[in-house]
This record gives structure tokens, C-alpha cells and sequence, in this order.
């Protein structure tokens, strides 16, 4: 950890019982209550905060999806306007990457990874804390738009040069919502790049003891492959964005069409991005999958150097098949060849890992509790897209789908069926955890039918849709094309899915608050974090774990007494050092947070800003106003970086709470 | 996969009626189109194949250790193996062997749809197709006009039956993709790149196309229609639109301060909502014979109508962006309108080009189709709208109104 | 996850409360750069994408280029990054009064080379007319060495806090403020030294290469700039005062790592220079 590597402070603070601190360094220590939240560098609660904040944008997403499916529901409706439409389908497209699936997948590296490789928190607490602060201040940025004159961004989420250039996009001077667009997705990307910076120093120094790489729990494997993909392919849309964001600000020429810009390089710096964005949506799913499975099934993972790498050989592959989003775009023969058989090669890994799961149920005692009917179904569902996703491979076969609803059903397949699925069943398998109560079976296998039910009746229809050749992003259709069926039966399917994820809601929140107890590792778990009381202590781990085989907690289970002994020195050991050392809580990342939401608000608008002072206030044009305050904006951040480093991390001492009785009470391996 | 499980698809998928749309991918008329098909079975074939073995397994493995009762929940656990590298390579293999299948003719067809084949290239027929907000411009490069350049028409583009046609994609603002279906999947048009596609109808028809590119607020209502005619026939067409506008002088004189009256006019206008559809029963039965008919002058032309509406198209400024060859109009900003009257449809393709149609789109164009330049005009070109300078805001610059459309409408239907 | 008491030597290159061995803030600075190879990767792809397919009328870079300002600079930065590396070195041998040597050496090196850069652009907008907007190679080109710029800005910025750092008194936190004052009052006085006198020097050599290099023009520069000048030596004599030493400091060792840290991001600085110096600069000489 970052506090405990600095010996020094440990033995400083002893020295001074009462620290006096000057007042803007004075740290706070609240446990309870809104500052608490504000100030947390504990991984778990950060985890909390990234799960609330991405469900509420998934909801956000979803209502979004209701209102395109119900302008589809016949043929020229009229139910939104076209501009309504566009602004609709770019934000649930943003909302749902962006806002929604990543972060619930950060939620769950935050919460779970340290959990499961035996740490006390992640490698930088307080960079941790910024980086959810960060995300939060991104997602404002892109969704203030609907409560202003220029409405939400309209430019579709994969934002084409040179519809995203002011001559295209801006009908008004005070219109800025690309503008808000560029900035909050530059700002969220800072936000993945440190979180998984973080993540990456935690998986590869913050093991347990034993816990070698090939011992390290597969949804671990996946946040590790997952981050290094963020942090190699967030790079390209960030400068695909300030080369944008200079064209439209400072005059540059990098998409400007009349001065020779190409428009198709935003393409290609885009699915450099975009692509390997595909993994960092699914990876996490597969990770959780190949955690829920053998814990049902009550037997190891099938095959599991395999599917670790497998899920390395998808990452790495993965950042050489960009150009099949643009088969149609002219790449010529060569090129097209080329990226039809390396999308082609990277079914292949892809396909391992089915087999694998299948292996890894095959001879097992599969326990259909929810979580398993989620991770089952996402096994059916992401076969059907990915055999979809070999169908586009075939580049002349995707002349014909590509930016139609063949496409749209293929993505959802794996987005819906595949990420979400997985994601829901991650927040079944790891409720009794992380809030001590079980969610009831009828009421969780019911939202699971409801929403597969809702969902293949929403998306299977629209490959016929694709095939039948109706595009994407229309807002209209004609009534004698022969797209009404499916279109109708879609929406119908879209309201039951809504009312599925209602139901799945509806219980976690009466589950929070009523659900029953549920006993300490309640699913008999395989790996570290069901070792822990729930829902966790502070310290997660009162001793730290070593570890001798790669179900570290299955072993433990099976090899009582030599565990306790160990732990019991173990124990004794950390009694030595004065108890469990905790970092402290920090104000300076929201602080510095804060600085880059009115900073990139400011640069964003800055058009606005503009017009609205000259207009209004009859303030000079001389002067842009809008960037001044922006750079007000960069110099809180830059305060808020500056006392960051002064006030250093900082850290102090709890005992564990006994946790040998707990444990006992509890039993090993209690399932009902 | 042999050719007989390819032909069998169709049976089975072109037989439902969700894929025998005007815009079918499976039901193809050309054989870019039919390459493209059978690569797409080849795929569903394998991966059907794949997943009825592979589904089988997990429904199986799913079925045979459920555990059904809480003794089998609670009996001690299974053996905890842990794999078998032997199968796992050998189903490594076989996905190898299965992506093979799809991979040659995928290559195969990646080649074929590229370009002409040698052997006809010379026979190609060549046209160059240009994207703008959001309609289409067709020039046809061969077909020069004494005087005035290339053949240049507008939305609906007519080629000669059997024969490949080879068509340059060019774009004037955002990216647009060229898309019919039934005739060859689609290409991008982009800004500064010379792209380009063939095609071919193997019979005489009339073809259904979108652009398939988000290319902003109006992009759902961007279509074109593709009308492939046998030889003679296609160059009766050339030779006819080759032509300058009708010369009507021998109409009786407008008088230009007078409006035009209302009992000139042959119909009566029912205005439409928003997004209400172009298109009628009657004329989708039958599309391309409406296109026959619409060569064809109208019965009934009210000549002091016509020559009022003249009047009016420069009056209204639409002559500053629309060509009407041999007439006033001489813009290159909105489409080539010198045939306006002997095309099926208006408005890029959205609605069938008739007279309650053509004064809807006249008299409300931002209903039809928002966003459009001919509404909001065009850079320093203003529109129905313009921009104020000091308010930023958008402000009427004129309207057409009743009597007024029904002029415009038969001036326009008169440009046969 | 036990806390090993600092007992004895450190060693630099095995941290034992880490499963590697290698130090967490090591092996974040690593991965960061990693990303950061990326950013300019793909600038670097857009700015040859764009030579590669000039459009018509661009202008020729050899006409703009002055290939002798740059190749010194870039020297320049190679050298600094050399008394990186020792002040990295001193650091770990508890050297601190060499470690402070070389970082001021470090950043005077960093910042002749920001001024190269500053006179460059200012060069190439008012004498060859090549602005941001009025060409593709305009763009592509300031915005890739503008980055790099913006990089060595930061490097600059994070040394000085660095250099700042080690004079950090051992009874810091002792609640008199005074830590807190004095770095704030450091950091803004370096600020302002730094931005007044790359001013003057630019002017500077703007009046010399006007009208060469003798007394009647230095005097004239200083004359016209008189009010700064003082200011500036003012800053100068303020800087070496807040540059001695008072009482103990709490920097030592232990801190070779945050050194470190910064080194690790200043050399990359320089290696990525190096591959912008060749595939922007050295390629159009071919």
C-alpha cells in the first residue's frame, strides 16, 4: 500500500499523539454521513459510489432505449422529433459505455479485485477517490446538455468528422453540445486511464503472500487485462478528441475537409479506441462469469491457464481488428482481407472460453441459485453474439449489415446479453457480501426470466430488421418496407425488458433494507473475499491471507487447522506493528475533481459564455471568457493537486476486531 | 458447405415475409448483391452448425448435473478437476477448421465485389454519385449536353439493365453511404477519398436505396431509388433527359401582378402531419410502372398555371439553387430539377411524386424534412429561413402559400 | 502488508512490502508512460498520415525548418537529461545538496529548451507564416511539439515542486504554518523568475540577432527593460535567500523514489523528443 511503504509516517505519528496541521491540510476523519462519502479513500466504498452512480445512468440509458423503441413502434410516428431522435440514440450509446457498463465493471474492480487478492485497499487510495470524482465530473459534462438551449449531443457516440465540425453541428453560436461532448469524454478518459493505472500496481504488487499470477482469481486476470487495454487504447480517442476539440476551438485543420483534412483518420483513431473499448465492456463479464460458474457448478474453473490466456490473447488481438467497423468505407482489398481473418482469428479465443465454461459445469452439482441462471444465460446469449460477430468478419456478408439493425441486434447480443447479464449476475453473486443479506430466489430468478424474456424478444427480431434492410439511426420508417412486425414485437419486447430490470431493482432495493441474513460465505465461495465477514470490515482482512493454491479460500476450507495456525502467527506478527495501518480520508481529490467539472463546463460552453456575456452584459468579444474561466477551472485543479502532495497520505492504526469467533459461529462452507 | 445447402437458405429464410422487403438483402437482383448473400448463408450455415452442437452440450451438461434436491445440493462435491488440455486443442482446432470454411469465400467475394470483372470491364457503364443533406446527385460522365456539360440528375438514378455499372462515390459535406440492397451492399461516400462500387440489376426494375451513414438530423429520410431499364428503353430516358426543360411559350402569358386563381387549380390540398408517409398502396403495387407513367406528360396542364409558377421560381429564389436547364433556374446547391416531373418520387426519395405531395413538401418543407438547406438555406443563400444577424436566431425570410404551391406545383410537374 | 521499519540502508531497487519487489510508485510511473507512449504515437501517426498525403499548396517544411536551432536543443535536452540521472543518483546516496544542484540544472536545461521551442513557433508564425490554422502542416505540427512542449512544461513544473520539496523542515507539521507560507511564497517566486527572465532572455536575443551582438544593443535591452530587469534580479537574489538552508530537512533517501518517479517521466520526455526530432525534422532532410 501507499502508506504502509512509507515506514516513516508510521513512526512519526506515534511520536506526535495529537498532529497539529495547518487548517487546509487538516484531514478529514469523519466515518458516518456525507463527508464520510466525499472524503473516502476506502476501495469498497469508492466501489459503492462508482455502482450507484452507474446504475443511475443505466436507468438514465434505459429510458433513453424506451423512448427510441416507442418512436419505432410503428412506421412514422411522431412521437419525438428527429433531432430528439439523434440526440437519443448518440446519448444512449454514450450513456450506456461510458456512464453505465465501465463503471459498474470499475465498481466491481474496486469493490472485489482487492478483496480477492488478499489487500487492505487498492496501491493509491486517494488517486482512487480522484478517479471516481473525475468520472462523476465527465458524466455531468455530457449529460448537462439536456437542461440547456442546445440540447444533448446529436453526433452519434462514434462522433464521424466532419458531422462533429461547427460548419455541420452548430446551428447556433450558443449551440455546444459537441463541444460538451468532446470535453466530457476527454475528461472521463482521464478518469479510466488513473483507475486503471491504480488497478494495474494493485494486481501486480498488492498480491498476498502465495498468491502467484497463476493462482490469481480469473474476474482479477480479467480487471488486469482489462485496465492495461484502457490505459493503451484510451490514448487514441484522446487525441482523436483534441485534434477535434483544436479544429473547432483554435482554427486547427486536422478534420477540415476544405483544407485537406481526412475525415477518415477520426475513423481510424477512433476503432483504435473503439475496438479494444469492445473488450473492456466484455473482459470484466467473462471475468465474473468464470468466478459465478465454478462456484455453482462447486468445482475449479475448467481449464484455467486457458481461459486466463485466452482472455490475454483477446486483448492483445484485439487492438488489431479496428478497421472491420469500416469495411465500407474503401480500405481496398488488402486491408479488408486482412482484418476480416484477424477478426476471424480472434473468435477463437473467444470460443475457448465457452468451451470452457461448459467444461467447468460439465460433472459439477450446479446449484441453479439467480446468479447462476444470469451467468447461464449470458452463455447462451454471447454465443448468439458472437456467432452474429462472425458473420460481420465476413467482410462482403457485412457490406450489407454494417449500420443496419443486424448490427444493432449483434451488439446488443453481446452488450446486453453478454456484458449486462454478466454484470447482474456479479451483483447477485456479491450482494450477500457486500450488504449481509440474500436476495430472495423466486423474486431473482423471476426478474431473470422477465428480462430474458423481454430482452431476446427486443433484439432477435431486429437481425431480421438488418437483413431486410433497414439502417440504424433512422428515426422514421416507411410503413411498406415490411419492418413493421419486427419492429412492433421489438418494442414490445423492450417494455417487458424495462419491466425486468424494474422487478431486478425493485428486489435489490427491498433486499437492502429487508432482505434476509445472510450467513457469512453463503454460496460455499472458492476465492479470498468470501473468507471475510460480511459485509466486510474496514481492514478487510484482519490477518493477511497466504495463499497456497489457486481457490485460495476452497483450500483454506479444506485445510483447516494448518490455515489457523498460520494465521494465528500471522496475527501475532501485525500485533508488532501497532495493528492494521489505514490510509486516511482526503478532501483534495473531489477538490481536484471539482476543478476539472468547472473547467471543462467552462471550455465546453465557452461559446455560450460568450454570446450570452456580450449579449447580455455587453462584456468585450475581445476577450474569451469562456477559456479564462476555464483556466480558473485549471487552477483549482492545480490547488488541488498542490495540497494533495503537501498533505501526503497520511494514515493511522485500527485493531482488528476478533474475528476467530465470527468465524467459527459462522461455519465453513454453510450453504442452504 | 456445398452449393445445395447455399441454394436451400433462401427456402428457408426468403420464404418468411420479414425478409421480402423492398430492401432485402437475401432477395438479390444482381449479382454483387448475390455474392454477398452467399457469403452470409455460408456463415449461417457453419455457425448454425456450431451452435446446435455446441448449445446441445451446455443444454445437456445443464440438465444432467442440476442438482434437483437439497440432499444433491449438499452432497459433498464433485471431483475438483481441473481440465484436459487434449480437448481443449482439439476444439481449439476445430474452430480453426470451421473459420477456414467461412474465410475462403470470404476472401473470394472480397475481390469479386471490388471491382468489374476483367472480362466486362469495358462494357461498364459509369456514373458518379454524389451525397449531399440530404439527398442524392447523380451525373452520368458519358451522356455530355451540348452547351451546358454531363447529364445531371437528382435522387433517382436509372441504369441499363445487365450491365455492370460502375459508380464513383463523392460527397459535398458529411460522410453518406450508398446503399441498394437488392443490388450490392453499400459504400461510404467520404469527404476527400475517391471511393467507389459496381453494381449490377440483372433485370429491369425499380430498386429501393438509403443512405446508411448517420449523416445528421434528416439522415432517416435520405433515400434514393434505383430504376434499371432494358437497353432501348434506357436510352429513350437518356435521350429525353439530355434535353433542355419543355419549351411551353405557346402558354398563355401570366400577367406577373396577378395571383394566380384558386380554380386553376385541379385539386384540393389536405395538409399532413409531421412525418405522415409519402407513399400509397396504389403506387407501391405497382412502382415501376408509376415511374413509366410519370415520363409520360400529365393530362390537363393548366398553361397559365405553369407559366405562373415560372414566375414564381424565380420570384422565390428557388432558381439561385436549382438548375432547370433551358429555363431560369441555374443553382448547382439543390438538386437538378430540369426533369422534376418525370421522376416517382420527391424530396430524396421520401415521398411519390405527386401533386398533394409536391405542394406538402412546397409549402412545408421542415415537416418533410428537418433540418433541410432548401428550409434554411444554404450558407450566404438564405432559405424559407434566415438567419438574424443580431439575435442569432432563426427568422422567416418568406413563405409559399396556397395559391402560390398549387402554381409551383404544376410548373414542376410540367418539367417532364 | 506488514510495515517494515526503515532499518538501515534503503534499497533502491527491491521494495519488500510489494509482491514484485519493485516499488508502487515505480511501477505506476512505468505503466502512465506506457499510456503516454500511445498519446504521442498516435500524433506522431497523424502528423506522417498527413506528410505523407499533403494536400495541394503545403508548404515545404525544409523552407520553414531551421534544422541548427533545433538540433541545439534537442542537445540540450539530452544533457538535461544526464543531470537527471545524477540528481536521481545523489538522491539515493542521501546527497541532497547535489541532488538540489542538479535538479535546478536539470530544469534550467528543460527550460533553454522550452525557450528554443517558444522562439521557434514565434519564428515560424511572424517570419515564415505558417500559423495553426492557415495549413494541415501548421496543425499537425504544432499540435504534436506543442504536446511535447506542454510535457516539458509539466516535467519543469513538477521538478521545481521537487526541488521545492527538499527544503521541507523536519518539524514541519508543527502547526506554525510556516512550511505551508514559505513553499507556497517558493513556488510562486520561482514562477515568476522563470516567466520574467525566458521574457527577457527572448527579447534579448531578439535585439541581438537584429542588431548583433555588442554593448550598444545589451544596453539598449536593458535599458528598454529596465523595470524587469531589477525585478528580475531582485526575484534572483529572493530565490538564492529562500535556497539556504535552515535547520534540518526532511528529505533523504526515502525520497529517491518520488526522484525518481520524476526521472522516469523526464527521460521518457526526452526519448519521445528524440523520435518527433527524427520523424518530424530529421526525415524531411532525407
Amino acid at each position: 500500500m501507499d502508506a504502509s511503504v512509507r515506514s516513516s509516517f508510521i513512526g512519526k505519528e506515534e511520536k506526535h499523539a495529537v498532529e497539529k496541521r495547518p487548517w487546509i491540510l487538516t484531514r478529514p476523519t469523519a466515518k458516518s454521513g456525507l463527508v464520510s462519502w466525499l472524503t473516502t479513500v476506502d476501495h469498497k466504498r469508492i466501489g459503492l459510489l462508482y455502482a450507484c452512480s452507474a446504475l443511475f445512468f443505466f436507468l438514465v440509458g434505459g429510458l433513453e432505449a424506451l423512448m427510441i423503441r416507442i418512436q419505432l413502434i410503428v412506421p412514422n410516428n411522431t412521437f419525438i422529433t428527429h433531432e430528439t431522435y439523434n440526440e437519443l440514440f448518440t446519448m444512449h450509446a454514450t450513456t450506456m459505455i461510458f456512464l453505465a457498463i465501465m463503471p459498474l465493471s470499475a465498481a466491481f474492480f474496486n469493490y472485489i479485485m482487492p478483496l480477492q487478492i488478499g489487500a487492505r485497499d487498492v496501491a493509491f487510495p486517494r488517486l482512487n477517490g480522484f478517479a471516481f470524482w473525475v468520472f462523476f465530473a465527465g458524466a455531468i459534462i455530457l449529460n448537462v446538455g439536456w437542461f440547456m438551449k442546445s440540447g444533448a449531443p446529436d453526433i452519434g457516440w462514434f462522433g464521424y468528422a466532419p458531422l462533429t465540425s461547427r460548419a455541420y453541428s452548430n446551428q447556433f453560436a450558443s449551440d455546444v453540445s459537441t463541444d460538451m461532448w468532446i470535453m466530457g469524454l476527454q475528461i472521463l478518459g482521464v478518469s479510466s486511464v488513473i483507475g486503471s493505472l491504480n488497478f494495474i500496481v494493485t494486481i501486480i504488487n498488492l498480491r498476498a503472500p502465495g498468491l502467484t499470477m497463476m493462482r490469481v482469481p480469473v474476474f482479477t486476470w480479467m480487471t488486469l487485462v482489462t485496465a492495461f487495454l484502457i490505459i493503451l487504447s484510451f490514448p487514441a480517442i484522446t487525441i482523436a478528441l483534441v485534434e477535434l476539440m483544436m479544429d473547432r476551438s483554435f482554427g486547427t485543420n486536422f478534420f477540415e475537409v476544405s483544407n485537406g483534412g481526412l475525415p477518415i483518420l477520426w475513423q481510424h483513431l477512433f476503432w483504435v479506441f473503439g475496438h479494444p473499448e469492445v473488450y473492456i465492456l466484455i473482459l470484466p463479464a467473462m471475468g465474473i462469469v468464470s468466478e459465478i460458474l465454478p462456484t455453482f457448478s462447486r468445482k475449479p474453473l475448467f481449464g484455467y491457464p486457458i481461459v486466463v490466456f485466452s482472455g490475454a490473447c483477446i486483448g492483445f488481438l484485439g487492438f488489431g481488428v479496428w478497421s472491420h467497423h469500416m469495411f465500407t468505407t474503401g480500405m481496398g482489398t488488402v486491408a479488408t482481407a486482412a482484418f476480416a481473418l484477424a477478426t476471424m482469428a480472434i473468435a477463437v479465443p473467444t470460443g475457448v472460453k465457452i468451451f470452457n465454461w461448459i467444461g467447468t459445469i460439465w460433472g459439477g452439482h450446479l446449484m441453479m441459485r439467480t446468479p447462476m441462471m444470469f451467468a447461464l444465460g449470458f452463455v447462451w446469449m454471447f454465443m448468439i453474439g458472437g456467432f452474429s460477430g462472425v458473420m460481420h468478419a465476413a467482410a462482403p456478408a457485412d457490406a450489407q449489415q454494417q449500420d443496419s439493425y443486424f448490427v444493432v441486434a449483434h451488439f446488443h447480443y453481446v452488450l446486453i446479453g453478454g456484458s449486462l447479464f454478466a454484470l447482474l449476475a456479479g451483483i447477485h453473486y456479491w450482494f450477500p457480501l457486500v450488504f449481509g443479506r440474500k436476495v430472495s430466489e423466486f423474486w431473482g430468478k423471476l426478474s431473470f426470466w422477465v428480462i430474458f424474456i423481454g430482452f431476446n424478444t427486443t433484439f432477435f427480431p431486429m437481425h431480421f430488421l438488418g437483413l431486410n434492410g433497414m439502417p440504424r439511426r433512422t428515426a422514421v420508417y416507411d410503413g411498406n418496407m415490411g419492418w413493421n412486425q419486427a419492429n412492433f414485437i421489438a418494442t414490445i419486447g423492450a417494455i417487458i425488458l424495462g419491466i425486468g430490470i424494474a422487478i431486478y431493482f425493485a428486489v435489490m432495493i427491498y433486499t437492502y433494507f429487508k432482505g434476509e441474513k445472510a450467513g457469512r460465505d453463503p454460496w460455499d465461495g472458492r476465492t479470498l473475499e468470501w473468507s471475510i465477514p460480511n459485509p466486510p470490515p474496514e481492514y478487510n482482512f484482519a490477518v493477511t491471507p497466504t495463499v497456497h493454491a489457486r481457490d485460495a479460500f476452497w483450500y483454506e476450507k479444506h485445510h483447516r487447522t494448518e490455515i489457523e495456525q498460520e494465521k494465528a502467527e500471522h496475527a501475532k506478527d501485525e500485533a508488532g506493528h501497532g495493528g492494521i495501518h489505514m490510509p486516511s480520508q482526503s478532501w483534495f481529490p473531489i477538490i481536484t475533481a471539482t476543478g476539472m467539472l468547472l473547467g471543462g463546463l467552462a471550455f465546453g460552453a465557452k461559446d455560450a459564455i460568450n454570446v450570452t456575456l456580450e449579449r447580455s452584459f455587453h462584456l468585450s468579444a475581445d476577450h474569451n471568457w469562456g477559456i479564462l474561466l476555464a483556466m480558473g477551472g485549471g487552477v483549482i485543479t492545480f490547488l488541488g493537486a498542490y495540497f494533495w502532495s503537501l498533505e501526503g497520505p497520511g494514515g493511522y492504526h485500527v485493531e482488528p476486531e476478533s474475528d476467530d469467533a465470527n468465524a467459527k459461529s459462522a461455519g465453513y462452507g454453510s450453504h442452504h | 458447405m456445398t452449393a445445395g445447402a447455399v441454394a436451400v437458405m433462401p427456402i428457408f429464410f426468403g420464404g418468411w415475409s420479414w425478409l421480402e422487403g423492398h430492401q432485402s438483402t437475401l432477395q438479390t437482383k444482381g449479382p454483387v448483391a448475390a455474392e454477398q448473400a452467399k457469403v452470409f448463408y455460408v456463415t449461417v450455415w457453419v455457425t448454425t452448425i456450431i451452435f446446435i452442437i455446441v448449445a446441445s452440450v451446455l443444454a445437456y451438461a445443464t440438465l444432467k448435473f442440476k442438482a434437483r434436491s437439497s440432499d444433491e445440493e449438499n452432497a459433498p462435491p464433485p471431483e475438483q478437476s481441473h481440465g484436459n488440455p487434449l480437448i481443449e486443442l482439439s476444439l481449439i482446432g476445430a474452430s480453426v477448421l470451421a473459420l477456414v470454411i467461412i474465410a475462403v469465400p470470404t476472401l473470394k467475394t472480397i475481390w469479386y465485389d471490388y471491382d468489374v470483372p476483367a472480362a466486362e470491364a469495358k462494357n461498364a457503364y459509369e456514373i458518379t454519385a454524389t451525397g449531399y443533406q440530404w439527398w442524392f446527385r447523380f451525373e452520368y460522365p458519358k451522356e455530355q449536353i451540348d452547351g451546358s456539360g454531363k447529364l445531371v440528375t437528382a435522387n433517382e438514378l436509372v441504369i441499363p439493365a445487365h450491365r455492370p455499372v460502375h459508380i464513383n462515390l463523392r460527397t459535398v459535406d458529411v460522410i453518406h453511404s450508398f446503399w441498394v440492397p437488392k443490388l450490392a451492399g453499400k459504400v461510404d461516400m467520404i469527404p476527400n477519398r475517391g471511393n467507389r462500387l459496381w453494381l449490377q440489376a440483372d433485370e429491369a426494375g425499380y430498386y429501393w436505396g438509403q443512405c446508411a451513414e448517420y449523416c445528421g438530423e434528416s439522415h432517416a429520410v435520405m433515400r434514393f431509388r434505383v430504376i434499371a431499364l432494358e437497353e432501348k428503353e434506357f436510352d429513350q430516358w437518356l435521350e429525353n433527359q439530355k434535353k433542355g426543360a419543355r419549351d411551353l411559350k405557346n402558354a398563355a402569358p401570366a400577367n406577373a401582378t396577378e395571383t394566380p386563381k384558386a380554380q386553376f387549380a385541379s385539386y384540393t390540398f389536405t395538409p399532413k402531419v409531421r412525418n405522415s408517409p409519402g407513399w400509397s398502396e396504389e403506387f407501391d403495387s405497382d412502382p415501376f410502372g408509376h415511374w413509366r407513367k410519370d415520363q409520360q406528360i400529365d393530362a390537363g396542364e393548366n398553361m397559365a398555371l405553369i407559366a405562373k409558377g415560372r414566375q414564381l421560381f424565380t420570384q422565390k429564389t428557388c432558381a439561385g439553387c436549382h438548375t432547370v436547364r433551358g429555363h431560369e433556374g441555374a443553382g448547382i446547391v439543390g438538386p437538378d430539377l430540369t426533369h422534376v416531373g418525370a421522376r416517382s418520387t420527391i424530396a430524396g426519395g421520401l415521398l411519390e411524386n405527386n401533386v398533394q405531395n409536391l405542394h406538402r413538401w412546397i409549402t412545408d418543407p421542415n415537416n418533410v424534412k428537418p433540418g433541410n438547406k432548401m428550409y434554411y438555406g444554404s450558407g450566404a443563400m438564405p432559405g424559407y429561413m434566415r438567419r438574424d444577424q443580431n439575435s442569432d436566431a432563426w427568422v422567416q425570410n418568406f413563405t409559399v402559400n396556397d395559391e402560390e404551391a398549387h402554381a409551383l406545383v404544376a410548373y414542376l410537374r410540367s418539367l417532364k | 502488508m506488514s510495515s517494515q521499519t526503515a532499518a538501515g540502508a534503503i534499497d533502491h531497487h527491491h521494495d519488500h512490502t510489494t509482491s514484485t519487489g519493485i516499488p508502487n510508485k515505480k511501477l505506476f510511473m512505468w505503466a502512465f508512460l506506457a499510456s503516454d507512449c500511445m498519446f504521442f504515437g498516435s500524433l506522431i501517426s497523424t502528423h506522417l498520415i498527413y506528410r505523407l498525403h499533403p494536400p495541394p499548396g503545403s508548404p515545404s517544411p525544409r523552407d520553414i525548418f531551421s534544422i541548427e536551432l533545433t538540433s541545439f536543443s534537442t542537445f540540450i535536452l539530452l544533457m538535461s537529461s544526464l543531470l537527471m540521472a545524477l540528481a536521481v543518483n545523489a538522491t539515493q546516496a542521501g546527497n541532497v545538496r547535489s541532488a538540489r544542484r542538479n535538479l535546478l540544472g536539470t530544469i534550467f536545461f528543460g527550460l533553454i529548451f522550452l525557450g528554443c521551442q517558444v522562439f521557434e513557433f514565434n519564428h515560424f508564425v511572424h517570419e515564415k507564416g505558417m500559423t495553426l490554422s492557415n495549413s494541415i502542416f501548421g496543425s499537425t505540427f504544432y499540435t504534436l511539439t506543442g504536446t511535447h512542449g506542454c510535457h516539458v512544461a509539466i516535467g519543469v513544473l513538477w521538478l521545481t515542486l521537487m526541488y521545492i520539496r527538499t527544503f521541507k523542515p523536519v518539524d514541519a507539521d508543527s502547526g506554525r504554518h510556516a512550511w505551508l507560507t514559505s513553499t507556497f511564497a517558493h513556488v510562486i517566486l520561482f514562477a515568476f523568475t522563470i516567466v520574467i527572465w525566458m521574457y527577457l532572455v527572448l527579447q534579448l536575443i531578439h535585439v541581438v540577432s537584429e542588431s548583433g551582438l555588442n554593448f550598444a544593443s545589451v544596453g539598449h535591452w536593458a535599458g528598454e527593460h529596465l523595470l524587469l530587469v531589477i525585478i528580475g534580479a531582485v526575484l534572483l537574489v529572493g530565490l538564492n535567500i529562500m535556497g539556504r538552508v535552515r535547520g534540518a530537512t526532511e528529505f533523504g533517501e526515502a525520497n529517491a523514489i518520488d526522484v525518481e518517479g520524476a526521472g522516469l517521466y523526464w527521460h521518457f520526455v526526452d526519448i519521445v523528443w528524440i523520435v518527433i526530432f527524427t520523424a518530424v525534422y530529421l526525415l524531411e532532410y532525407l
